[in-house]
């Protein structure tokens, strides 16, 4: 009774099978990813490796285990179109004509489109100065693509200008917790990976576009329930060093009111540790549209260089997210 | 010894081992296992994806998600050219809107340098560089140009200067440049090892 062989082929495929399952397969799929153009026309390279500092911080991330309470994955369960009027043109009489066809089709189709308030207005009878100001505007929202350009078209054969935009829609994005959805790309440049599964504190894909501010991340990781009413977070002051004030205050050290400041001739400055994780915390902010998951970037066609100076405090690149370089 | 262990001696009085019958296995259920894999397979077909990277869900395949890339207003060779431009290469001299710098770095705006409809000239003046007094809208410069024959390619110059040329924001709007003119041009002046002086760029057909 010799099963040596049968037990070894038996052995042999099962970890063969879970080693094609587990790490060929995903090394198919996404293995060979790479920087790319972002899909707006914006050309704008994305991602960037993030900084040195930021980098650092990505190990501090690890070794804190921040990971296991918070997630770093958007989730997005569709897309829409949006049909937006950008100038209203000179006939304003065909204009609101052609937003009242519009809104004959929503009531004809109401799986495919849905009206926003814009353009319950229309219905309303109001006046069209009313419903033509504030341009632009979102009027239409849609699910399929290739109706929504017919009514874009139709939109522009009156003197008016109509746009289509993708909006990306889902619980995540309704918690402001991003723009889009994560994808494999976002992590390009990080190793490990920790997308976390947790959700004991937010999502923090998308963390550096909410909250930008170093000094609010360095305040947060010393006390948290400082910033945050109510929060569960551990305070992470370890990473920090109260120390005695030689010779005049240090700039860097913390801004603490009432029962956290320290004593008098004391002062809290972040260790090295801290600073390169709020370097890495405002360095996320995946919010590039990409080819899987397209979005419309406001103003994205005013493309600004991409070697544009990064700027030093990251609250710049906030307003213009998508054309800014991750950093 | 006992008996119990005397291994030679038969068991008989232990019944036979039922054996199972030789019975096929039913056509109907041959049929169903079939029309299952079947399913299956068409099941994975659709919805699959072929596993690619670019497809999550509730989208099925790239069509699907294709349909769903913002309508781009300019053309892809125009995009390329944004990006050339502010590589850094041109923006570097003449600048993010493309005015120069008064007396350094000549305009690329409105001057027939530039606006030329045969793109001979300028093409040149990109492979091998541009340096000499040089008259542009009326202000003399007299600087130097480098040359971008080895760092730029044929399609990234065609690009770039189809991005300089058709810049709705300039007010530029002259014919494209195909990457295949810029080969062509990039052939005939292989020989052609230092820059062009103003002068001798007058001297060549804009169409050769």
């Amino acid at each position: 009774m010799n099963y040596g062989p049968l037990v070894f082929l038996a052995a042999f495929f099962a970890l063969a099978s879970s080693w094609c399952g587990f790490v060929l397969t995903p090394q198919l799929q996404i293995g060979r990813l790479q920087q790319t153009n972002t899909a707006s026309g914006a050309a704008v390279t994305y991602p960037v490796s993030r900084p040195g500092l930021a980098r650092q911080g990505l190990e501090v991330y690890r070794a804190n285990g921040c990971a296991y309470c918070h997630s770093q994955q958007v989730g997005q369960s569709g897309t829409a179109v949006e049909i937006a009027l950008t100038d209203a043109g000179t006939n304003q009489a065909a204009t609101v004509a052609a937003l009242l066809s519009l809104a004959k089709a929503t009531n004809d189709e109401p799986a495919v489109w849905t009206a926003l308030p814009a353009l319950e207005m229309a219905r309303s009878n109001s006046p069209a100065t009313n419903l033509l100001s504030g341009l632009p505007k979102a009027f239409l929202r849609g699910s399929n693509p290739a109706t929504a350009k017919a009514a874009v078209k139709a939109l522009d054969s009156t003197s008016a200008k109509a746009e289509l935009r993708i909006v990306p829609f889902g619980a995540d994005l309704a918690r402001g917790w991003g723009k889009r959805r994560t994808v494999a790309e976002d992590f390009l440049f990080d190793s490990p990976v920790m997308p976390g599964s947790q959700r004991i504190g937010p999502d923090l894909a998308d963390v550096g576009t909410r909250l930008p501010d170093v000094q609010w991340q360095l305040l947060h990781l010393y006390a948290p329930q400082l910033v945050v009413k109510g929060s569960a977070m551990p305070p992470y002051r370890f990473l920090f060093e109260k120390r005695a004030v030689e010779r005049g205050q240090s700039p860097e050290a913390l801004v603490l009111p009432g029962k956290f400041a320290p004593p008098s001739g004391y002062e809290v400055v972040p260790k090295p540790a801290a600073k390169a994780l709020a370097a890495y915390l405002v360095s996320l902010h995946p919010d590039a549209p990409l080819f899987d998951a397209p979005m419309t970037v406001a103003s994205a066609a005013a493309a600004t260089p991409t070697n544009s100076p990064a700027a030093s405090e990251p609250a710049a690149t906030n307003a213009a997210p998508a054309t800014a370089p991750a950093k | 010894m006992s008996p119990e262990l005397n291994q030679s001696a038969p068991l008989s009085a232990e019944p036979a081992e039922p054996k199972a019958g030789q019975v096929a296995v039913p056509v109907w259920l041959l049929v169903l296992l079939f029309l299952v894999l079947y399913g299956g397979m068409v099941y994975f077909d659709r919805n699959s994806g072929w596993f690619s990277e670019q497809v999550y869900a509730p989208y099925r395949n790239l069509q699907e998600v294709e349909a769903f890339q913002p309508v781009s207003g300019a053309p892809g060779l125009v995009q390329l050219g944004l990006q050339v431009y502010n590589k850094p290469t041109c923006v570097a001299c003449h600048q993010a809107n493309g005015k120069g710098l008064s007396g350094q770095f000549p305009p690329l705006i409105r001057t027939d340098w530039v606006l030329e409809p045969e793109p001979g000239r300028i093409i040149r003046a990109v492979l091998d560089g541009l340096s000499g007094p040089i008259q542009v809208e009326g202000q003399s410069y007299n600087g130097a140009m480098v040359p971008w024959r080895e760092s730029l390619s044929d399609e990234e110059i065609a690009a770039v200067l189809t991005y300089v040329r058709q810049n709705p924001e300039w007010g530029n709007k002259a014919p494209a440049v195909k990457p295949e003119r810029v080969k062509e041009v990039r052939e005939k002046t292989k020989s052609h090892k230092q820059s062009y002086s103003p002068e001798e760029l007058l001297k060549i057909s804009p169409a050769d």
